[in-house]
């Protein structure tokens, strides 16, 4: 037995309507209804952070939201950083860094990073580290991403 | 776990409008109700059909628990609904109980942080909470609402075992509230994981002290345990070491001895119950240290201050 | 020929990558980003809870009543077997489960939670069988058997499985006569290690979808490393022909070995046989990920090692048990991977290797980054750290003194290819600065320096090919069609560097043909062994020069000049001799015209190219001998500054520093990110990693107790070389490194815990706990 819930949220600056079962996560809600591929499945569970989406300005592990728990929130996806086809510094830097190899967890880490700077403009590379502990890589070892967040930075 | 859902069961989702609203229907449907407001715990269990709630409540947004307040007489309120990351980054918390955001801060990773509450973790009740040690040191009080009204819990009382509180049918934890801090006081809490950071606590040791003239050795210092016992743990023996005569590095390698020694951690997955006694005394020795040391200097710069 | 053998300006640049635009906005497509529609159905698996039991009965009745379920297929429908070198493993266990986790039925219904639920509701009845979980146990006579009809398996012809036992190869080598060497040593080390099983954590869990037409067409769409063997395996099990397979392939979200060969791609494939053309998908759950699919496999290896008064190696003998699991079909050749790499990168006279793969209850060992190597050079890399010190030699002494070099005929009876060893050991412990003992940071820390060389060679069938070909456009730009995957690597990358620097294109005027289908692209054995830069760059290369010279014989004929006075550069044909240029845009398609409408000059311009090597020679069953065991090795050194935590065991590694010979880094940026991220997955699994098996049951399949290297766990100071020492026949030099740099880790670590410690813990993980207890035990603690 599940229930349903109409919510309205807007995600990437558009108002959507959405029915949604109760036990639906967020992450399936963007991936599925809303065709938002770039937000990643890599572990449901709240731990590898490849789901990682703005809600309400703020990082969250979508996979450990309900869907139902949006009803008014405004959420920033991989999709709605770039506009017009004209990309951010950070997704800039990301790519003449060498910080991209497969890109599973790329989307997650750049709304971390993406956060982060918005909160501490100038982080220490302690900082940096500690606000992306929760996106795992396994491709890089975690350098250059650090660097084309430092690179990021405006001075 | 070996075979959980790839996504979530099936429940029912209700969000009620009131405190009363909700505990009525904790009590109508009892036993087959869970309580959510991060989730971060919540969902995890449901996936690992460890929960199998008919029904999960929202009590994010009702009265009381959004809360985040300092007040200078009465000390500090954190609503059930507040997430960590509000409650770290808050200057008072930052100024007045800085201890209290340093475990906070230690939870997981930046994204759960922005979920997770940390009435939250103490109502979990998981023996390795991070954020319980902190709130017992601190005197934490839970203001609980149920379908008779109100009512105050101090939190020494509250853990019963691994996912057991105190709490009732029909209740729900509205907030923790913690009293000013005493003069002077210094804290730290040390967690020990696998890695450098993010990881549980194999062993958490919280360490809380303030100067205090009616105590032999001139500071009354607490100690909480965290990942040792069915319970968080606040051996009065260490405590009693700390304070009848002056602290020493002897007196603190004794209190250390006597941590190792109150506690009974488990062999489990994480760690053996052997390696997580030493690390209760090589971290315990080395929170008193620390905080030892912060008081120290303290007291230095008080006495030249009122010179 | 219209080729120049000077360097190209390209090669030794650093290009940025052209698979990146996507993947930084979220617009890259991977196997659950493809949109099926309301056809779609999901596919979920029942699993054994045993490791080791007959099956009795399955009672898939009330499955197959709860509304929503469309499929339901068990072992009984598809009894044939797969396997890429042995083929032991079923689609659905038929008669036994030979591991938790075993899928013993899989079901396709509406939704996810419909399929799940269903799985639920079959009954399974089994009689319990008595298991293995040691590898050493697993090949003693006493052992039940796994596979009692290994016998019956179709197996390659390079691989010697042992039937009547659970020995699924046994690869032996014997050069010179370690038993009279052992009396001219002055030194002998004996050690055995134990290397748990460790699993590949890719960020992107597997996932595959299936559809089946009436006309018995079959489309697979998979995260995969191998999309043709994908086929071709499949395809062969069930009776279809390979072109009536289609195998499509988008971006893979990390692979390390577990996407290669037939992982769980058979599944949705038997499925969607009998789903009335309904493409069916099946999608693993992390905590599946864990163990159900591919893990590396454990190993347990027992080193005898020896020298002589000066520190020359005089005689090896090692003997591995290699705990592959429930099925062996990829580990057999790990098996024989680790036995011609047996002695590691050193020169030693007399060796004796047995090298077996042992059947276990445990998950499946399959390909993973290093292909054994890793495990191999932990017990390698650390006995000749103890011998050094017991014949009383400087560690990197004894390394530079018995490097295997140029010229040196190894341990298959292989001339060795000229390689820079040595150089990569200098630039190694000069970054560590070997040789000075320097102060931990405070009284609570001990500080240790640790080394260790290895070297790994592609480990495939002597006759793995590639082939590529190069569509001009009439933009002037090439489409280059390969099919070696892009699974993170820069193989798209690479590819286009080759072929822009070839033809003489500019990078941006290169287009990548992508997804992989198997349809449309070009035949590539597999993306594994660290071999497409060097195979699949050869494949692109010829094709590129093939392109190259079709459009130069073009316009010499246009020109009526000689082909070898021209040139093509940034787009444009010029001539040396007459100085006339002309543009590539539309002459590659349309060709040119003859002077006064007389006719046409050449066409639509396609180049082609290939690439087998053609030498590599089978080795003697006995005695593992043979003219060329392998392509080429690639070799290299790692080296650890670190320090541990007295009170907790925790090891903080200060630096960390690696050096690999490539050959030629075509893309220098790019072989450095190879070597920080191998290195980082190297620490990562030899600090933190291990699948935690009771009775056969993982303990930690989940992120919680599975813990991977964060960002906060990369050592302080990494530091990256490559040495250019060129692979004869590598496109402009080069060779592979794609796994290499994680395989001398564990030793090296090894090491240096000893260094700091003097405890030699018998494996990974070193984890905290292990360090400290091992450091109260030995009484260095106070």
């Amino acid at each position: 037995m599940t229930s349903y819930h109409q919510i309205t949220l807007k995600v990437n600056g558009e108002t959507e309507v959405v029915n949604v079962p109760a036990n639906m996560t967020m992450m399936v809600m963007l991936r599925e209804e809303l065709g938002l591929t770039g937000v990643k499945n890599g572990c449901a569970a709240g731990e590898c952070g490849a789901c990682t989406v703005l809600m309400n300005g703020e990082p969250v592990n979508s996979c450990m939201v309900l869907a139902a728990e949006c009803d008014g929130a405004e959420v920033i996806t991989i999709e709605g950083l770039s506009h017009n086809g004209q990309l951010i510094k950070l997704q800039e830097m990301l790519i003449a860094k060498g910080g991209v190899q497969c890109g599973f967890c790329t989307p997650g880490m750049l709304i971390s990073a993406f956060a982060l700077l918005k909160r501490n403009p100038d982080p220490s590379e302690n900082e940096i580290r500690e606000a992306l502990i929760g996106n795992l890589c396994r491709c890089t070892g975690y350098v250059r991403i650090i660097d084309a967040v430092k690179a990021s930075v405006e001075k | 776990m070996l075979n959980p859902h790839p996504g979530l069961p099936e429940f029912t989702y209700v969000k009620p409008a009131s405190l009363d609203e909700a505990c009525g229907f904790l009590v109508d449907h009892a036993g087959e109700v869970r309580l959510i407001s991060g989730g971060t715990d919540l969902l995890v269990r449901m996936r690992d059909k460890a929960f199998k709630p008919a029904y999960v409540v929202d009590i994010k947004g009702l009265e009381g628990t959004d809360v985040l307040a300092f007040d200078p007489k009465s000390g500090l309120r954190i609503g059930a609904a507040v997430p960590m990351n509000r409650v770290v980054a808050h200057p008072d918390v930052q100024k007045h109980y800085p201890l209290l955001a340093k475990a906070a801060k230690s939870v997981a990773s930046y994204q759960l942080r922005n979920r997770a509450t940390i009435v939250g973790n103490i109502c979990n009740a998981s023996p390795a909470g991070d954020t319980l040690g902190a709130c017992l040191v601190l005197g934490g009080r839970l203001n609980i609402y149920g379908k008779d009204g109100e009512r105050f819990e101090d939190l020494v009382t509250f853990f019963k075992g691994p996912g057991k509180t105190s709490l009732q049918p029909g209740e729900i934890v509205i907030s923790i509230s913690f009293p000013l801090p005493e003069k002077g006081a210094k804290g730290t809490y040390l967690k020990l994981g696998r890695n450098k950071l993010s990881d549980l606590a194999i062993v958490g040791v919280t360490v809380y002290g303030f100067p205090d003239k009616m105590i032999e050795s001139g500071f009354r210092i607490k100690v909480a345990l965290t990942s040792v016992a069915a319970t968080p743990l606040m051996p009065p023996v260490v405590e009693t070491v700390l304070s009848e005569k002056e602290i020493t590095e002897d007196t603190i390698q004794k209190a250390a001895n006597a941590s190792m020694d109150a506690c009974f951690p488990i062999d489990d997955v994480r760690g053996s119950a052997r390696y997580r006694k030493e690390m209760v005394r090589n971290l315990t020795r080395n929170a008193i240290t620390e905080v030892w040391g912060q008081l120290q200097s303290g007291t230095k710069n008080r006495l030249e201050a009122n010179r | 020929m219209a080729v120049t053998d000077k360097m190209p300006e390209l090669i030794g640049k650093s290009p940025l990558r052209v698979d990146v635009h996507g993947k930084v906005t979220g617009a890259a497509i991977y196997t659950d980003d493809i949109q099926f529609g309301k056809n779609l159905l999901y596919a979920r698996v029942k699993r054994s809870p045993h490791p080791h039991a007959l099956i009795k009965k399955i009672d898939t009745s009330k499955a197959e009543a709860l509304p929503g379920v469309k499929v339901i297929v068990t072992g009984k429908d598809y009894p044939q077997r797969i396997g890429l070198y042995l083929k032991d493993k079923n689609i659905f266990a038929t008669d036994r489960v030979r591991f938790v986790g075993e899928a013993v039925a899989g079901v396709a219904a509406v939704n996810e939670e419909i399929a799940e639920k269903a799985c639920e509701l079959i009954e399974v009845e089994y009689e319990l069988l008595e298991p293995v979980f040691d590898s050493i146990y697993g090949a003693s006579p006493d052992a039940p058997l796994i596979h009692p009809d290994m016998g019956d398996y179709e197996v390659a012809n390079f691989i010697f499985p042992k039937p009547g036992t659970n020995i699924s190869n046994h690869f032996k080598a014997r050069k010179g006569d370690v038993d009279r060497a052992w009396k001219d040593c002055a030194a002998i080390v004996e050690k055995s290690f134990h290397i748990p099983q460790v699993q590949h954590v890719p960020i992107e869990p597997h996932i595959a979808i299936a559809k089946a037409d009436d006309n018995g067409r079959v489309t697979l769409w998979a995260s995969s490393q191998s999309p043709f063997a994908q086929r071709n395996l499949i395809a062969k099990t069930l009776g279809i022909s390979e072109s009536d397979m289609r195998v499509i392939a988008p971006y893979v979200g990390g692979g390390f070995g577990c996407k290669a060969g037939v992982t769980m791609e058979a599944m949705p494939v038997a499925i969607a046989l009998k789903a009335k053309g309904h493409p069916v998908k099946m999608r693993f759950t992390r905590e599946e990920e864990f163990y159900t699919n591919f893990v590396r496999q454990g190993l347990k290896i027992k080193l005898k090692v020896g020298c002589d008064k000066d520190g020359n190696l005089l005689a090896m003998e090692n003997t591995m048990y290699w705990d592959g699991g429930a099925s062996t079909e990829y580990g057999v050749n790990i098996t024989r991977a680790g036995g011609y790499s047996s002695t590691g990168p050193f020169d030693i006279p007399n060796v004796k290797t047995d090298s077996m793969c042992v059947y276990t209850n445990h998950p499946i060992g399959g390909a993973y980054r290093g292909f054994g190597m890793s495990e191999l050079h932990t017990g390698i890399g650390q006995v000749m750290d103890e011998l050094a010190e017991k014949i009383g030699m400087d560690k990197v002494e004894f390394l530079k003194r018995n490097a295997i070099q140029g010229g040196d005929i190894n341990v298959t009876g292989m001339k060795m290819h000229p390689i820079g060893l040595q150089e990569c050991i200098d630039k190694v412990a000069k970054g560590i600065n070997w040789g000075v003992k320097e102060k931990a940071s405070s009284d609570n820390k001990l500080r240790g320096k640790g080394i260790a060389i290895s070297w790994k060679a592609p480990a495939m069938p002597p006759n793995a090919g590639s082939s590529a070909f190069i569509e001009m456009n009439e933009d002037g730009t090439a489409t280059v069609n390969v099919g070696g995957q892009e699974i993170g690597q820069g193989a798209f990358t690479v590819a286009a560097q080759i072929a822009a620097a070839t033809i003489g294109l500019p990078m941006e005027d290169i287009r990548i043909a992508g997804p992989l289908d198997t349809q449309y692209s070009p035949y590539e054995w597999q993306t594994v062994a660290s071999r497409l830069t060097w195979s699949m760059g050869n494949a692109v290369r010829f094709a590129a020069a093939d392109a190259r010279r079709k459009i130069l014989e073009m316009v010499a004929e246009a020109w009526d000049e000689d082909v070898d006075d021209l040139d093509i550069i940034n787009g444009i044909v010029v001539s040396y001799r007459s100085e006339k240029e002309m543009s590539l845009k539309n002459i590659v398609v349309y060709g040119i015209p003859k002077e006064d409408d007389q006719g046409w000059i050449g066409g639509p311009v396609v180049g082609q190219g290939s690439f087998m090597p053609s030498y590599v020679t089978g080795l003697d069953p006995e005695t593992g001998q043979g003219p060329r065991a392998v392509v080429h090795y690639t070799t290299g050194a790692q080296g650890f500054d670190i320090e541990i935590d007295k009170d907790t065991g925790k090891i903080e590694i200060l630096k960390a520093v690696t050096a690999f010979d490539v050959g030629r880094a075509l893309n220098p940026e790019l072989v450095k990110a190879q070597m920080e991220g191998g290195m980082m997955q190297g620490i990562s699994s030899a600090i933190f990693e291990e699948i935690i098996l009771e009775e056969g049951v993982m303990q930690n399949p989940s992120f919680v107790d599975y813990r991977i290297a964060t960002t906060v766990d990369v050592p302080r100071v990494m530091e990256t070389y490559f040495v250019e020492v060129p692979q004869d026949d590598g496109p402009f030099g080069a060779r592979g490194i794609g796994e290499h740099p994680m395989t001398p880790t564990i030793a090296a670590l090894g090491n240096a815990i000893y260094d700091a410690t003097g405890i030699r813990l018998e494996g990974p993980p070193f984890l905290p706990e292990k360090v400290y207890l091992a450091m109260k035990d030995a009484g260095i603690l106070d």
